[in-house]
């Protein structure tokens, strides 16, 4: 169904076997290729094919005889939720992205710096330890409108606020669930980057302060460029998190109120897949793999170009 | 991590797909004892082996699925066990919580259906006619004809896909119901309202007596919305027009539709339900059942089915005593030709193989036997003319099941009636009530539903 491609193994691809008594090179390389070749063709090429094939049919309760061309695309495309959904996912990824490095990034800087940096990096990261279903359920709780159950508005009503509806309210609803996101994923992106930020040898450091650099000109003119390729790998990562997102949403919201918190993957099975129209369906799986492709190749790239966490 | 990862898939997928061929490979006989008849059903035996007693066969086990969990299942599943003491033959149930529809529809198209499934929702259950996913009950070797006299009239319609009976409704719950706590209304001095300019007057009564947002809403669970239009529209209406309107000539731009909508967003209002309509959007189901009926309520009033007695009663708040603190009345009138018509909203029973056994549970399923065993749990109202009014356990059955009983015309629940490609009418309320543009969500959805009806044919 959704199929969100997996970065392309490029293991094969340097052997250069020297050629021996037995078998031709050519074959002997095939021969090693087969294993992850078959792997690809069953779960990767024959998939997208198939949702390809799927996404031009009306497809409706599974029963693909009726070609419709390009229907499917023009009817996703027009939809109103659909639109909303993809505005919202276009939300996503400036503010959970951005917001979950810069996280990442400030409490990996920060905890370095003192003793008990294990014990905050596990507390961050604890997290990620709960099934984003389980994290979507504790956060209703947290944003129940009623001050007894709803620990916000419980908060809120101390200093003489409130109560906020949280998630029935279009202008709130997006924000309280970006924040649940973050809160599932800062704890990553700390442990990805601190394993960084351990990687820059202390000479480096040790010869700007010598030089006369200050903290800040370190963290800026040093640690930051040095740590760019992670940051740009956690950052395609968080992307894609954000374009196949649905556990949050779809836990907490439904995407409502009406469909003001809708994102892609949500629209998708609410919409489509669940009212049976298979050919919908598969168009926004195609959709989405199209939003996807350019990050892939941005992906393989640096996989290609070598150090990468 | 990512390496490693790589080749965690290789066996996950060797997993996935071993069990991927035993549980598709094998179409389940599922056949308990040696006794059962031939596949393919006794009707299309030509009598060769010797059949067992005109019962039907006995020691076939069959799968059943449907929704429900907790006390609900548990109340089902008193009716399986009378089930397996009446036939012999075993039912067992499978709980499908969430997503009842997705889950069905891929075990129907991965060839490994459930024998029997219980499922709300009209739409669904012609999809599934359609193509074939659940077979008729004649199939079964059941004469629809002959099941006519177990109901009152109207109550296998909605089973009926193309002329030909598919589902029988099982069981069923009054949506024309409005719950209320007494004590609170006879301490404001106010008595329950007959008609809806009453129910407005009781809330204003109701607010100059100290509470500030006497109508509870859980509107985030957007079929609440649905429920509240329907029952306006049906009584503003009659039930011809509410027919018309959830059927394929239904006209969504009609002016009947803007006035229900406009009389819904007379009493949803920011003065009127806790929190306003941002609140409400934000409050689910049960929560706004507790609004009214728990333990620290905001509220005094909550329209809602029938069901909401039970778990109002069995799980919000266990210290509520009917006629006290909890009761209902019927929803308020309009003037109009459907006032003393009742929405109900049910499941159908439906067959998705003819295995041994399947037709004798269905039977089973439209006798008195069934419907007071179920009844007697509390959980629902059955169908079955047969069942008395001595076998619901509570005065709040009692009267939900005599309220549906005395209605002059019964119609069913009419979101549950669109086709299940159909846009989502709850979200569209949901934005009604928020006070967006009537007109422009109403012609929208009216296209969109008019697109489902032509591609469900």
């Amino acid at each position: 169904m959704a199929t969100v491609p997996q970065p392309i193994p490029t293991t094969a691809t340097t052997t250069s076997p020297s050629p021996r008594r037995g078998l031709p090179s050519g074959v002997t390389a095939l021969l090693f290729l087969l294993p992850a070749l078959i792997l690809l063709l069953v779960f990767l090429v024959y998939p997208v094919i198939s949702t390809l094939r799927m996404s031009v049919d009306r497809g409706l309760g599974g029963n693909f005889s009726r070609f419709v061309g390009l229907d499917n695309y023009i009817n996703v495309l027009q939809t109103p939720s659909f639109q909303t959904a993809i505005i919202n996912n276009i939300l996503w990824l400036i503010f959970y992205t951005s917001i979950v490095i810069f996280f990442g990034l400030v409490i990996a800087v920060v905890a370095m710096r003192v003793r008990y940096e294990s014990i905050i990096k596990a507390v961050v990261f604890l997290p990620m330890a709960i099934a984003a279903t389980a994290l979507g359920v504790i956060w209703t709780f947290v944003y129940q409108l009623d001050p007894n159950i709803g620990l916000l508005n419980a908060l809120l009503g101390v200093v003489g606020l409130g109560p906020v509806s949280w998630l029935g309210d279009p202008a709130w609803v997006n924000a309280a669930l970006i924040a649940v996101g973050i809160w599932g994923s800062a704890g990553f992106a700390t442990v990805i980057l601190s394993a960084a930020l351990k990687g820059i040898s202390p000479e480096i450091l040790e010869a700007a302060r010598t030089d006369g650099a200050n903290e800040f000109q370190i963290f800026w003119r040093i640690i930051l460029p040095m740590v760019s390729l992670p940051i740009s790998v956690l950052a395609v990562t968080l992307v894609v998190n954000v374009v196949k997102l649905f556990d949050i949403p779809y836990v907490m919201t439904q995407g409502g109120p009406g469909d003001a918190s809708r994102v892609i993957a949500l629209e998708f099975y609410k919409q489509d897949f669940s009212a049976g129209q298979f050919g919908k369906a598969a168009a926004v799986a195609v959709i989405m793999l199209v939003i996807l492709i350019p990050v892939m190749i941005f992906n393989v790239r640096r996989f290609r170009s070598g150090s990468v966490v | 991590m990512a390496k490693s990862l790589r080749f965690m898939t290789l066996p996950i997928a060797a997993v996935m797909i071993v069990s991927a061929c035993s549980s598709g490979g094998t179409p389940a006989p599922s056949a308990g004892g040696g006794t059962s008849a031939a596949p393919g059903g006794e009707s299309a035996a030509p009598g060769g082996e010797s059949a067992p007693a005109a019962s039907g066969v006995t020691g076939a086990t069959i799968t059943v699925t449907s929704l429900w969990g907790g006390s609900e299942q548990e109340a089902f599943q008193k009716v399986l066990d009378d089930f397996k003491a009446k036939t012999g033959n075993t039912a067992t149930y499978q709980a499908q919580r969430t997503d009842y529809a997705t889950v069905l529809q891929s075990k129907i198209t991965s060839g490994s259906p459930p024998d029997v499934a219980i499922m709300p929702g009209l739409g669904f259950l012609r999809q599934f006619a359609r193509s074939g996913g659940i077979k008729k009950i004649s199939d079964l070797g059941i004469d629809p004809a002959s099941l006519e006299a177990n109901y009152p009239p109207g109550i296998l319609d909605p089973g009926k896909v193309d002329g030909e009976l598919y589902g029988i409704m099982v069981k069923f719950n009054s949506k024309s119901t409005f719950w209320y706590r007494p004590d609170k209304l006879s301490a404001a001095g106010a008595t329950v309202p007959k008609s809806f300019d009453d129910l407005k007057s009781l809330i204003s009564t109701l607010q100059s007596k100290g509470s500030a947002t006497p109508l509870a809403l859980g509107a985030k669970d957007s079929w609440t919305l649905t429920d509240w239009f329907e029952e306006i529209y049906l009584r503003q209406n009659g039930p011809d027009a509410y027919k018309k309107l959830f059927s394929p000539d239904g006209d969504w731009t009609d002016p009947t539709v803007a006035t229900a909508l406009d009389a819904m967003k007379s009493v949803i209002t920011n003065q009127n339900v806790p929190g306003g309509i941002t609140g409400a959007l934000g409050v689910a189901f049960t929560d706004g059942i507790a609004q009214a009926f728990g333990a620290n309520p905001s509220a005094d009033l909550y329209y809602e089915g029938g069901f909401v007695g039970g778990i109002a009663t069995g799980q919000v708040n266990k210290s509520l005593e009917i006629g006290k603190t909890i009761d209902w009345f019927d929803f308020p009138a309009f003037g109009g030709s459907g006032d003393t018509a009742a929405e109900i909203g049910g499941d159908e029973i439906a067959a998705l193989t003819t295995n041994p056994g399947v037709k004798e549970f269905i039977q089973y399923m439209t006798t008195v036997d069934s419907g007071t065993t179920w009844a007697k749990t509390g959980a629902i109202i059955s169908p079955v003319k047969a069942v008395g009014a001595d076998a619901y356990p509570n005065d709040l059955a009692k009267k939900e099941a005599a309220q549906v009983a005395g209605a002059s015309a019964v119609v069913y629940d009419g979101s549950d009636t669109l086709p299940a490609g159909a846009p989502d009418m709850g979200a569209m309320l949901q934005k009604v009530i928020q006070g967006q543009d009537t007109a422009g969500l109403l012609s929208t959805f009216n296209s969109a539903v008019k697109q489902a009806w032509s591609d469900e044919k």
